[in-house]
């Protein structure tokens, strides 16, 4: 059933001809998450998305680029089970997303760091471990070692609003990271923050991925260079209605560091993203 | 320790490890303003004032000239005590009555507190009660505001009727007039979540009493607090307009009743000093609240923040 699935997606999308050999190596497995001829058309009639054809295997980093209003967080909110696709389906971990949301193992990051400003860092870190009705005990090791993965250690007991946007930032992500994750959603996190606190966070996002290769991120923006540096994959999106118009494979291994950036395997691609984006 | 580390990470170096610099500069800044506007001639009084308290110079200097002028007019047009007291005459009738005046206060005070704290607990839970259900609040809220809108002085006869002249009526009386308010801004305070952290619990598969208790109440503190200064004034209100009708005689006479006594044996004087006690007691409330949320919220809300600019 999963293979039917898998097949038609990639019969899908090989007209783009973007495939890595890491890809077909990955393909053998069931992929993580499924979007078959997605559409979301808004009470109002606006589509906001279209034909949206996705499939993402475990340990993919699936960037969406596209100018705003073309449907990259509408398609995030409906993996993210926040909101139902009108046409198509949708399959998480192999089933409905708001079932698979409700079982564990998908984690958010917004654009806000979206902290209580009312708790401390261990407190916002701890949420979702005490929602799900962690021991004290349990939780206050996993956050520890959440803090130290984004070098936050030493601010168990600072307030939100004693931190600067890019420390913030980094308590959400270690909020994300506590509940050890297999999917990991990220609607532009690091879209509000100043370019060297972008650079920073995205070395760090690429670290905590190599010390755990499977988690699979989809991440959303629309910087263009950040979308090359992080991604192994990139779904470039056109403006209404939202449809993905080009996969473009970032066929780079990881670890990747500051001196990508200046190759020119990194300008190429970033060029074809961005012809990708004009159509 | 790590706070301190924290806000010097945020780069707030040495506001923070020194309390006392933030607090000196805040109204240094105000200061600097009025100082600017009345630059000719105010330098001896701005002076004066940046070495007092911020801003307590000038209401208290008005208090002064209208303490005077009224004492002095007075005399000057000879008017007789009965009709308009003068300050030293309020003073005088304070200081001769004063334990019973001191009685009064207390039972006023006492009978306001229980309201106060009445409409708190009860104005909060339906409060939540209503917030949790949109249907519920939709079929309930309307009569709130019906109820709300009937002057409470039209049905205090009804309610010493049902409980009987004395502290129960005023109590139940001073809790009316503070109920609302309190109703109404903690429903909108736990109507204002941040939708962002509404997903966030959301998603992550967070119960509607999970979401409550963590997340909206919370959230809602600011709004109470709002709540609880109006509330706390209004139930001294209340309780001295509930002695009006169901006033308890005697030596345990409230405010409320120790006015219309000296109202109806025309000591205009003492009838002054209960007026004043009875706004200084509102006043005591007020503060002692205010104190309350700003200890509650001065941590993380804007409102109780002192903020630097």
């Amino acid at each position: 059933m999963a293979g039917t699935v898998l097949r038609e997606a990639l019969v899908g999308r090989a007209s783009s001809g973007d495939r890595s050999p890491q890809e077909n190596a990955a393909s053998q497995e069931a992929p993580l998450v499924v979007l078959r001829d997605v559409v979301k058309t808004y009470a109002n009639g606006t589509v906001a998305v279209s034909d949206v054809n996705l499939s993402i295997r475990e340990g993919d980093f699936l960037s969406f680029v596209g100018p705003s209003g073309c449907g990259k967080s509408t398609l995030f909110r409906i993996i993210a089970g926040l909101g139902r696709q009108s046409e198509g389906t949708v399959d998480v971990f192999g089933g409905d997303p708001e079932r698979s949301r409700k079982q564990g193992g998908v984690s958010y990051v917004f654009q806000d760091a979206t902290l209580m400003p009312w708790a401390n860092v261990l407190d916002n870190v701890t949420l979702p471990l005490k929602l799900a009705g962690e021991s004290r005990r349990d939780r206050i090791a996993r956050a520890e070692e959440a803090l130290a993965l984004v070098g936050l250690a030493d601010y168990r007991k600072a307030l939100p609003r004693q931190l600067s946007g890019g420390m913030r930032m980094r308590v959400s992500i270690a909020r994300s990271l506590i509940s050890k994750p297999r999917l990991l959603l990220m609607d532009e996190p690091f879209g509000a923050l100043d370019e060297m606190t972008r650079q920073t966070l995205q070395d760090e996002l690429l670290k905590i991925r190599e010390r755990d290769p499977r988690l699979t991120v989809l991440f959303v923006t629309h910087n263009v260079f950040e979308a090359v540096y992080l991604s192994s994959r990139v779904a470039v999106m056109s403006v209404r209605p939202g449809r993905i118009t080009e996969e473009i494979a970032i066929d780079v291994p990881y670890p990747r560091g500051e001196d990508f950036r200046t190759t020119p395997v990194f300008s190429e691609l970033v060029r074809r993203v961005g012809r990708g984006l004009a159509h | 320790m790590t706070d301190r580390s924290a806000a010097a990470a945020a780069g707030e170096h040495g506001e923070r490890s020194d309390g006392r610099t933030r607090e000196a500069r805040g109204p240094a800044g105000r200061r600097g303003d009025s100082a600017r506007k009345h630059e000719a001639g105010a330098g001896f009084f701005v002076r004066l004032t940046s070495r007092w308290g911020a801003g307590a110079l000038p209401p208290l200097g008005a208090l002064v000239v209208v303490i005077a002028l009224w004492q002095f007019g007075l005399k000057l047009l000879g008017t007789p005590s009965y009709l308009f007291p003068k300050p030293t005459d309020v003073v005088r009738a304070a200081s001769d009555n004063f334990p019973l005046l001191l009685q009064s206060v207390w039972t006023t005070a006492y009978e306001s507190l229980l309201g106060f704290l009445l409409s708190i607990v009860f104005g909060v839970a339906l409060a939540i009660v209503l917030a949790t259900s949109r249907m519920i609040e939709k079929s309930v809220y309307p009569y709130a505001i019906v109820l709300q809108t009937i002057p409470i002085v039209a049905i205090a006869p009804i309610i010493v009727i049902w409980f009987g002249a004395g502290l129960n009526a005023v109590v139940v009386i001073a809790f009316l007039i503070g109920f609302f308010p309190m109703l109404s801004n903690t429903l909108i305070g736990l109507h204002s979540t941040d939708q962002n952290l509404r997903n966030l619990f959301y998603l992550y598969n967070a119960g509607k009493w999970q979401t409550m208790w963590r997340l909206r109440i919370p959230a809602a503190l600011p709004y109470m607090a709002g709540g609880l200064k109006i509330s706390a004034s209004l139930s001294v209100v209340g309780s001295i307009v509930g002695e009006y009708v169901a006033g308890i005689g005697g030596g345990k006479g409230g405010l409320g009743f120790a006015i219309t006594q000296a109202a109806i044996r025309v000591q205009t004087d003492y009838l002054f000093a209960c007026g004043l006690s009875a706004s200084l007691l509102g006043i005591a409330f007020f503060l002692a609240v205010q104190g309350l949320s700003r200890w509650m919220l001065s941590s993380w809300h804007e409102s109780a923040m002192r903020i630097e600019n």
